[in-house]
């Protein structure tokens, strides 16, 4: 045995010396001498199955965009409200849900106006049947800066941009997905026990306003408050932040969304 | 010549390293198949979708997430910046990078192995190539024949030049057979992309391009191999210095852990990038997921392996040609 098997372990040995060689001269040459200078994005006919897959049986598909509180911050469970949402609509399909939550922690309304044209979320965003999206809680309280400085003016422009991006938001989603509804899980005020309460409760009235105002323009897209799930007992439903909501404050959210989502048994949103 | 590179690798053969290695390398495959198996399934599952792209996308997102966060260091963040440019490149060029399969459990296979699992198993054939026959006596029998002390030490390090190809070959070939049945045996021809390179914090893609992945696996390889061949290297040099075979692989072992645990601190201590443990990595430059640090480029890495290389073999066949044999 061993007179055959030494011959052959050092023929093979020399022929990978041999490949390995070529392989590192042409890594060497692909990497570090040959300068590329064209640029191929034509790469979607080299991938033969770009047609969208996601879409393939009757199950719900859920896009989730926005901020902190659709990525579920301040949740010990992690599953902020789009995941107790998710819970919820299984046990009423008895299907599975697909999910792609998107939520990007600290995102301000003209991030989402950016995010919204990347291919990929707008692809996303065409294949849901449900969209559920927060967005203005750091355009208007930018992580309790506003509040050293309560300027109404300033606050006010910020309220007119927000609506302006809001709008945009909107429309986006409607032109990528004419057919799902959108969810808007509106502000609240975390602050409501804080000192000038009165001011800020004021404002996150009025930007709530607005919002409902802005939704209302376009179709199926349902403005929902969450005002005044946080207006008597904050400070049970608030994470240690007292800012955003604890796992009872975003199940609160999620029953409220979940009561509006209808699904038929075999799990198709009507 | 020949015969004494075929006395020297019937000499290895006999101690049975290599089928060890090969044993080594054929019970980890099938447990780090399981393990990406594993992996792919947990992920679809909680995504409710295999579709590839809602996964690089719910990647890019998390990335984003983990950026935002005010507690990571600051290269960790650099780090970040750019895996999320190239992210998003993959994702915009429509090009799953983690396409399931045999060729890509081979690449991500070596790719991860390169910094220490691959090194290590070249320790342990190249540890006791000539400290074994000083320990062991024989060396004086060896050195009595008719042969000059160069050609003998040239025999060794030539067998030994083999047997790290072969390994290189066989975690190639093993890897590829054993996911195979996991993963299906197709996907040489899935495009990747190579060529990014890292300026200051940004991602440069002006020079990226794209090349079908059995070109990308060869090329690795051969990166593979070179990094191989440059501990291997080193530690034959120790070998010769050294008498104890168990002392040659301390001090291999030390400097190649001591290598994984420096890499993350090089952006602090610049001149690190000098010590060619840190240089490892070298499958990073061509995925693009280099940790971006001034003057540390595939061509830099490579010239330092290379001098260090050179200079254990010169260390090496002086001592070895000068010294009392006693």
């Amino acid at each position: 045995m061993k007179k055959r098997t030494l011959p052959v372990i050092i023929a093979i040995s020399s022929f990978s010396v041999l490949l390995f060689l070529f392989g590192l001269g042409w890594a060497v040459k692909d990497q570090l001498v040959d300068t590329h200078s064209e640029l191929q994005p034509s790469t979607k006919e080299t991938a033969g199955n770009t047609e969208p897959s996601a879409k393939k049986d009757n199950k719900i598909t859920v896009a989730a965009i926005g901020d902190s509180l659709t990525r579920g911050t301040g949740d010990d469970n992690g599953k902020g409200y789009v995941g107790y949402l998710i819970e919820q609509l299984k046990k009423k399909s008895g299907s599975s849900i697909a999910v792609a939550n998107s939520a990007i922690k600290g995102e301000r309304s003209e991030g989402l106006v950016e995010q919204l044209k990347q291919p990929q979320i707008q692809r996303q965003i065409a294949n849901a049947d449900v969209i559920v999206m927060t967005i203005g809680g750091n355009d208007l309280f930018r992580g309790g800066e506003a509040l050293q400085s309560l300027d109404t003016n300033s606050i006010e422009d910020s309220r007119i941009q927000y609506i302006k991006n809001l709008e945009i938001i909107y429309g986006a989603i409607r032109k990528q997905n004419p057919k799902a509804e959108v969810f808007h899980v509106g502000l609240y005020n975390p602050f409501i026990n804080m000192q000038e309460s009165e001011l800020t409760t004021a404002i996150v009235r009025d930007w709530n306003f607005a919002a409902a105002e802005s939704a209302a323009k376009f179709e199926k897209v349902v403005y929902i408050p969450t005002f005044d799930l946080f207006q008597l007992r904050a400070e049970d439903y608030l994470y240690s932040d007292q800012f955003h909501p604890n796992a009872e404050g975003y199940k609160l959210i999620a029953e409220r969304v979940a009561s509006l989502i209808t699904v038929q048994e075999e799990g198709k949103t009507k | 010549m020949t015969s004494l590179v075929h006395n020297e690798m019937l000499k290895l053969l006999r101690k049975k390293r290599l089928y060890v290695i090969i044993l080594i390398i054929a019970f980890l495959v099938p447990l780090f198949t399981y393990a990406q198996f594993k992996q792919i399934q947990t992920a679809a599952e909680k995504l409710g979708t295999d579709d590839w792209r809602t996964r690089l996308q719910q990647e890019i997102v998390d990335t984003q997430n983990r950026l935002s966060s005010s507690r990571i260091q600051d290269e960790w963040r650099k780090f970040l910046k750019v895996r999320l440019t190239q992210q998003q490149y993959y994702l915009d060029n429509d090009i799953n990078p983690q396409a399931p399969g045999a060729p890509t459990f081979m690449r991500v296979f070596a790719e991860n192995s390169i910094d220490l699992l691959l090194p290590l198993l070249v320790m342990v054939v190249a540890a006791d190539l000539v400290s074994s026959e000083a320990s062991g006596g024989t060396i004086k029998l060896l050195l009595t024949r008719p042969v000059q002390r160069w050609r003998i030490l040239l025999s060794k390090y030539l067998a030994l030049l083999l047997s790290v190809s072969f390994i290189v070959l066989m975690v190639g070939i093993l890897s590829y057979l054993i996911s195979g049945i996991v993963f299906g045996y197709g996907g040489w021809n899935l495009p990747l992309l190579t060529g990014f390179s890292v300026q200051g914090d940004e991602l440069v893609t002006n020079s990226v391009h794209m090349v079908p992945q059995w070109q990308y696996i060869l090329m690795e390889f051969g990166l593979v191999w070179f990094v191989c061949v440059a501990v291997g290297t080193l530690t034959f040099m120790l070998s010769v210095l050294l008498r104890s075979t168990a002392a040659v692989m301390g001090i291999m072992l030390a400097s190649l852990i001591a290598g994984a645990i420096l890499v993350n601190m090089v952006s602090s201590w610049e001149s690190a990038k000098y010590f060619f443990m840190v240089n490892l990595q070298l499958t990073n430059y061509v995925s693009g997921m280099a940790l971006p640090i001034e003057g540390m480029s595939l061509g830099f890495s490579m010239a330092v392996l290379a001098v260090w290389t050179i200079a254990a073999l010169v260390i090496s066949f002086v001592v070895f040609t000068k010294r009392d044999v006693y």
